[in-house]
């Protein structure tokens, strides 16, 4: 794989202006915004609401990357890519590694805005969990974003990864709180990642409702594995066909 | 190449092609739409794995070549990436491959070093074609496959083109190319294969392909002259005649010519021309043509 392939994709995206609005700069927007709604001065929800649009940011920016092999898909890039040395893992990996390279400005903007802006304070261990930790969590959704884009259209990549944001965010406890939830919305959090995605940062700042990190890891690895191997899979049909 | 052949469903698209290029030699590649030439081409290249048969470039297998640099290609409408500028795109590329050749020779073989800056969606046609050209040649190879490479061009920068390619073919190179333009495999090519129905109807030099086909067209205004009569004169193979010019298609244009004067002494205007490679791709890739 080469750096200089993976420095023009994330070069490419800081091109794209939806994409700098929606996962940079809304991620921020959203949890000042919330903070004066909800927030009244408690420093619990503060720290919520700041693990929560880290998490928001993060996610759609992990899998937003995923969405434009869709593109590439269907101009035949991956087809004159095949027509250089790097290999059908090599793209994979590249792409995979370009959604984690996008994740990262939200996973700072939006701690670096609590800790300056609104005052949050927390230990070593507590900032390295809402950012490296959730950094690391949203592996599954590189993933997630990579299968979409192989399977969708460029037409339909605009309302399948919207329905994904909204479902992940909604129902996982990324918009609506975890707090403010009834019990059968909580059930339904359990079945996505993006719950245990806000699980890796919420135990940081609140023992509220929150599960071990221990679990949280090792749901989203097993989505992790589950998805990649669904990524691998789509990957080898789509490349004997043509 | 060996006893390719590859199908779609019920559709052979190639059925049975053996094809040895040596080694510095340049290769056009022709046949009417769906003959068989970008199937053999993705063969060739390792995009496609024939139903049977093998594909060996320089000693290895397609994919191997790809992987070492030694094959380099330009697709039919190869992809570029819109938001890229055609210098990040050359490099990308460069990166990739592990002897590259310098970024800055090959836009400039390619005639786009003004254009490096400038990204992919605000090229026109033409300079799309030459920045796909500096990405096939950008590796250096010592194979280079062309699909199509002219197509979307204007005169001025089809001749651009071919003189870059010249600069390439000089230094010892391989080209097979693919084309619709019989004037260029013609001008530029050393060897003309000619595919029709997934199968090769023709391979030799321009002179002995078109030689494959004797004969000559008789042009000719004959005022009164009907199809049917003038078919009836000796050696004639073919006729058409629109208003009251003829066209006609003979074995033997000595005898037809003598017969047509002496029955027709009015006619007038009259041209005879070797078939060319144009009436051998016609004769040779039509429907109702036996395989020679």
């Amino acid at each position: 794989m080469s750096v200089t392939y993976l420095l023009l994709e994330a070069r490419r995206a800081m091109r794209n202006g939806r994409f700098l609005i929606f996962s940079i700069a809304f991620p921020v927007l959203l949890f000042l915004l919330y903070v004066g709604i909800f927030a009244k001065g408690d420093k619990a929800v503060i720290g919520i609401l700041m693990v929560n649009m880290t998490a928001f940011g993060a996610l759609s920016a992990a899998l937003f990357a995923g969405g434009r092999v869709a593109l590439e898909r269907s101009l035949g890039w991956q087809r004159q890519l095949r027509l250089t040395p790097l290999s059908g893992s090599g793209y994979l990996a590249a792409k995979g590694i370009t959604g984690m390279l996008l994740a990262l400005p939200s996973v700072i903007l939006v701690p670096v805005v609590g800790a300056v802006v609104e005052g949050v304070s927390l230990d070593a261990a507590g900032w390295l969990r809402v950012t490296i930790g959730i950094w690391l969590a949203v592996i599954p959704f590189a993933l997630i974003g990579l299968l979409i884009g192989q399977v969708g259209t460029p037409d339909s990549m605009q309302p399948i990864m919207s329905l994904t944001m909204m479902t992940m965010s909604m129902l996982g406890g990324i918009f609506i709180p975890i707090d403010g939830m009834p019990s059968w919305l909580l059930n339904i959090a359990h079945v996505l990642p993006s719950y245990w995605l806000g699980q890796v940062g919420r135990g940081a700042v609140t023992s509220e409702l929150s599960v071990n990190l221990g679990q949280a890891v090792l749901v989203l690895a097993i989505w992790t594995a589950a998805v990649g191997l669904g990524v691998v899979r789509r990957y080898r049909r789509d490349s004997a066909r043509v | 190449m060996a006893g390719l052949r590859k199908s779609y469903g019920d559709v052979h698209a190639v059925a049975g092609v053996d094809l040895t290029i040596a080694p510095g030699e340049v290769v056009a590649l022709l046949g009417p739409n769906g003959a068989g030439k970008s199937t053999t081409v993705d063969m060739l290249l390792g995009l496609t794995r024939p139903d049977t048969g093998a594909v060996t470039v320089f000693g290895a297998s397609p994919h191997d070549a790809v992987a070492n640099g030694t094959i380099g290609a330009m697709l039919q409408g190869g992809a570029l990436l819109d938001d890229a500028t055609v210098g990040e795109t050359i490099a990308m590329v460069a990166s990739l491959h592990r002897s590259p050749m310098p970024v800055a020779e090959a836009l400039g073989r390619s005639g786009i070093e003004d254009l490096a800056n400038r990204r992919c969606n605000k090229l026109s046609g033409g300079q799309k074609q030459r920045v796909r050209f500096a990405v096939a040649l950008v590796s250096d190879p010592d194979l280079l496959v062309l699909d199509e490479p002219t197509a979307a061009m204007d005169v001025q920068s089809r001749r651009e083109f071919w003189k870059s390619m010249h600069g390439f073919t000089s230094t010892g190179r391989t080209v097979l190319f693919a084309t619709h333009y019989l004037e260029e495999a013609e001008n530029y090519a050393d060897r003309v294969v000619l595919m029709r129905a997934g199968r090769i109807v023709a391979d030799g030099s321009v002179a002995e392909v078109t030689s494959l086909v004797s004969g000559r067209v008789i042009r000719a205004a004959v005022p009164g002259a009907t199809e049917a009569a003038l078919a009836m004169l000796p050696g004639v193979t073919e006729v058409n005649v629109r208003t009251t010019r003829a066209e006609i298609s003979t074995s033997d244009s000595d005898a037809t010519l003598r017969a047509l004067l002496a029955t027709y002494p009015q006619a007038h205007d009259i041209e005879v021309t070797a078939m060319g490679l144009e009436g051998a791709f016609l004769s040779l890739t039509s429907e109702g043509a036996d395989r020679s």
